[in-house]
């Protein structure tokens, strides 16, 4: 979450990075000085002091790179560098980044800025940079082998190029870019729009994230960079929840959220309590007669989304990946189903052999959430996240949207639970029940069933049992 | 049996001329032992152990009774070496070589019965008594040599019957040690099948409810089957291992149901390091001096078959004629084999031959030792090493992975079915850490029998007990 320690000033979090471990200290000396952040925290917007005004982004658990004027040229500084992120509270990894943080910091330039990136290789082995989504001259494309040589370990290359259209963008390497991708390397781009635009609206907040997936065994540290389609952390911005900060707006603020979609597989993402129109793509922004409301959008592989909506009802909304598996941490695929079977006197004999056994699974997955239990080392447990009333039983993709009324412009800080007005949360019935009349052969005229198996199936299930042993 | 005081009278009353030769020879007779002071002393030195040769009522009231006293408590393995020396009855009947060897010593000792010839002759009227004492003149000659070879072959049987005897001792170890291990083993072996037990009971519930499919369950049904399987063959192996040790100590009816304890001896915490190991089965091993023996003992035999290749067709009697007509003749008769067609060569080619054959097998056993106390100090070094490796190293290891598979499974990252095939893999790492501790065991008891014998005892005996030599001795007279 934000604290106000981050609102007072960044220079405790973000550092010049003197250790230019392979790069010789001539060369840097032209260089902007790269800028390098270690705390794992969402920053404060930046707002800009000088270049041409726009209302910038709050990146979730990111930042952005501060860049240098140099005569009309906004100058920034990307260092490819091996990092260690944390994914959640207690759980690291090795990845690899830029500028001390993976994802790498946003960059945030205005429509019509020429703008120059220096890039310096701190990787063991070769990349590029490729602007994804970018109008610019081909030679600045950043494909490694076909537009430009890779920059090898050591070597600082520069990109210049003129931010020609408003939208959302993001950069990633296009060199070994499986496995650079498959370690961390992104970042985000917004070129803000240089006077007003009919399709752009002001909005009040504007949040970015990406969307990314690893493959790190429980325990471990570096994610398996072969693994193409099961991973086992789904996060935004290499971050899982409850490691996901929230996003804290105010009531009837209009409230812009950004998504770029890096995984392999697409993220149908959804927000509670609030219909949102997707108002721009990889595109740019969409022509306001094709936009509708929905609840869920779909983000495919590649893709940018932007979506709006007025933040008009308070309370405490989950926002998230509406894969179910992406709601979950790291876990076992192959576990079996454990749902209704019986343990009892089988679990004496286990225990004689593990001691530590303990029945789980029986009815259901809860107890995962219900009973802390030692855990390999350097994992998360697959679902989890205190709320206030009791285990929000998720992971991965998911987080939460904060509306209140009495949030102030401008403050990102996590305004606590949503304080409920008496009789609007769910409460449990104590009268009495009916029992329901249920049909018993359905679809009788409309498609009567053909080739039934030649005996009936029976299929026994395990209601919840009061007298039960649990 | 007469006692060597009559024999010796009688021999002195009949021929006074022999008398020299006699004193020669000396008196062989029984010893009070019988030849079992030095089996007693090597069992007391070696093992540390006492041997009590039942051949009183007395004797055998005292192994009775000591026997049983040992059997009343769980056995170490000390107790188990112990009661097979006392009550193992094949050591017994090789005790008894020992008397049928003195016995024989004792016989060849004795002079030859005299012959006496007596005849009657008609003339006519004259009646001629023809009497005449004869003796075997060669033998008497030889009874010194004749003596020494049986004294050798004496001590080639003590050297039989220790070596019989530490063998056992070290059978009856090994023997203790697959027992006890053994049981160990069906103790872990159980608990493999609990686990798989509990996998298929599961497996079972979980086709029950519709979360398992057949092919599902019965995978975990066939790895409970297999347990079972191993389960049969362990205690199988318990058995016949158990049963082997009770052979060796000779028990029987009620006795048979002696306790051994529950875990194997630990590990040393050092092996014994050996430098001069070869050197010291050289000097120690039973069949290596035995070997020497029997190549002195065919030396002998080749020098006695030389001396007597004429001598023995000599025949020396008094003869004494009386006739009724003459006065009585009296005088020395000699009569003489004439070595017209056999001069005893081809008795001493083959007495060469196998004289030489001796020394070679002397060599033999020499290399065979060095090279065999080699081996077994190597296989006992290896097996401390394993045996220290699995304790310090794989089941440590193993326990972590179990550890950590509890962790993955608190974690829904791996399934109770996982968990329990890990148990079951930490087990049987449990079980051939036991499997390795008993090697060593096995190892170091057939390192202290290579230090005095041939490791595994028929062999040793056999190359003993087959010596050429002794039946060719004893096959001229
Ligand atoms: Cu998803």
């Amino acid at each position: 979450m934000v604290s106000r320690r981050n609102f007072l000033g960044r220079a405790g979090a973000v550092t010049a990075a003197v250790s230019a471990a392979a790069v010789s200290k001539v060369a840097m000396a032209a260089l902007p000085e790269p800028v390098t952040q270690h705390s794992p925290d969402t920053m404060p917007p930046l707002v800009p002091e000088r270049g041409r005004p726009y209302n910038p982004v709050v990146t979730l658990n990111g930042w952005t790179l501060p860049w240098r004027m140099n005569n009309g040229v906004k100058e920034f500084h990307l260092v490819a560098e091996p990092v260690v992120r944390e994914m959640a509270p207690g759980f690291k990894a090795h990845l690899w980044g830029y500028n001390g943080q993976s994802p790498g910091p946003t960059i945030e330039v205005v429509e019509g800025d020429r703008v120059r990136v220096f890039v310096t290789n701190k990787l063991p082995e070769h990349t590029t940079v490729h602007w994804h989504g970018q109008r610019l001259p081909n030679g600045m494309d950043g494909v490694g082998g076909l537009t430009q040589p890779a920059i090898q370990p050591g070597k600082t290359f520069v990109y210049e190029f003129v931010a020609r259209r408003p939208g959302t963008f993001m950069y990633h390497p296009h060199a070994d870019e499986m496995v650079q991708m498959a370690m961390g390397m992104m970042g985000f781009w917004i070129t803000h729009p240089k006077q007003k635009h009919p399709l752009i609206d002001e909005v009040d907040r504007d949040f970015v994230f990406l969307l990314n997936a690893y493959d790190i065994d429980p325990g471990a540290y570096t994610p398996k960079v072969m693994t193409m389609l099961d991973f086992n952390l789904w996060s935004w911005n290499s971050r899982v929840f409850p490691g996901i900060d929230t996003l804290n707006v105010r009531k009837n603020d209009k409230v812009r959220i950004r998504i770029g979609n890096l995984t392999m597989t697409n993220h149908p993402i959804h927000l509670h309590g609030h219909e949102f129109a997707v108002t721009g793509t990889d595109g740019g922004p969409t022509p306001k007669g094709t936009r509708w409301l929905e609840v869920t959008t779909d983000v495919a592989v590649g893709q940018m989304r932007q979506i709006e909506f007025r933040a008009d009802e308070e309370g405490d909304w989950a926002f998230h990946c509406h894969k179910s598996h992406h709601t979950m941490n790291a876990m076992g695929h192959g576990v079996p189903t454990m749902i209704g079977v019986d343990h009892r006197e089988v679990v004496s004999k286990i225990t004689q052999l593990v001691p530590d056994y303990m029945v789980m699974g029986e009815r259901g997955m809860a107890d995962m959430a219900e009973m802390p239990m030692p855990l390999p080392d350097n994992t998360v447990p697959m679902m989890s996240g205190a709320g206030p009333f009791g285990s929000v039983e998720m992971g991965g993709m998911f987080t939460v949207l904060k509306v209140r009324r009495d949030q102030k412009p401008g403050d990102y800080g996590d305004p606590g639970w949503f304080d409920h007005p008496a009789g609007t949360v769910a409460y449990e019935w104590t009268g009495a029940l009916a029992t329901p009349a249920r049909d018993r052969d359905p679809g009788r005229s409309a498609m009567p069933a053909r080739n039934r198996p030649a005996r009936e199936i029976e299929v026994q299930v395990r209601k919840p049992d009061r007298h039960g042993p649990h | 049996m007469t006692t060597p005081r009559h024999a010796c009278a009688a021999a002195a009353r009949g021929l006074p001329l022999v008398l020299a030769s006699l004193a020669l020879a000396g008196c062989a007779s029984f010893s009070p032992d019988g030849g079992f002071d030095t089996v007693e002393q090597v069992a007391q030195e070696r093992l540390g152990k006492d041997v009590v040769w039942a051949r009183t009522a007395e004797n055998q009231n005292r192994i009775d009774t000591r026997v049983a006293e040992l059997l009343t408590r769980p056995l170490t393995v000390d107790d188990a070496v112990q009661v097979a020396l006392l009550n193992n009855k094949g050591l017994q009947a090789r005790f008894f070589e020992l008397g049928i060897g003195e016995a024989e010593l004792v016989q060849a000792s004795r002079l030859p019965n005299p012959g006496i010839s007596f005849g009657r002759l008609k003339r006519g009227d004259e009646i001629e008594l023809e009497r005449g004492y004869h003796l075997n003149l060669a033998r008497l000659l030889a009874m010194p040599l004749v003596r020494q070879v049986e004294e050798r072959r004496f001590a080639q049987t003590r050297g039989v019957v220790t070596l019989q005897l530490l063998s056992l001792a070290s059978e009856a170890r090994k023997a203790y040690f697959n027992a006890v291990a053994a049981e160990e083993t069906v103790r872990y072996r159980r608990q493999v099948q609990q686990a798989a037990e509990a996998g298929a009971e599961l497996a079972r519930r979980m086709a029950e409810v519709g979360n398992f499919n057949k092919l599902q369950r019965l995978r975990e049904q066939g790895f409970y089957a297999d347990a079972t399987l191993g389960m049969a063959r362990a205690e199988h192996a318990a058995l016949a291992s158990r049963e082997r040790l009770t052979r060796l100590m000779g028990l029987w009816g009620p006795q048979t149901r002696f306790q051994l304890p529950e875990r194997l001896p630990d590990l040393p915490e050092a092996p014994t390091d050996q430098p001069e190991i070869e050197r010291a089965a050289l000097a120690q091993r039973l069949d290596v001096q035995g070997a020497k023996l029997a190549a002195e003992q065919t030396a002998k035999s080749l020098g006695l078959t030389r001396t007597t290749r004429f001598v023995n067709v000599l025949e020396l009697g008094r003869a004494h004629n009386s006739s009724n007509e003459a006065p009585t003749q009296t005088g020395w008769e000699l009569g003489l084999e004439l070595p017209l067609f056999d001069w005893g060569g081809a008795r001493v080619a083959r007495a060469e031959a196998v004289y030489m054959q001796a020394l070679s097998r002397a060599a033999e056993t020499a290399v065979n030792a060095r090279s065999e106390v080699r081996e077994a100090y190597g296989a006992y070094r290896s097996a401390w090493d394993i045996a220290r490796h699995h304790r310090d190293e794989l089941v440590p290891l193993r326990q972590r992975i179990a550890e950590e598979n509890v962790l993955r499974y608190n974690g829904m990252l791996i399934g109770v079915f996982e968990l329990l095939a890990a148990a079951r893999s930490q087990i049987a790492g449990v079980n051939a850490c036991i499997e390795s501790l008993r090697d060593f065991w096995l190892a170091q008891a057939d390192l202290e029998m290579a230090l005095i014998g041939k490791p595994g005892l028929s062999g040793a005996a056999l190359a003993l007990g087959s010596s050429p030599a002794a039946g060719d001795v004893g096959a001229d007279h």
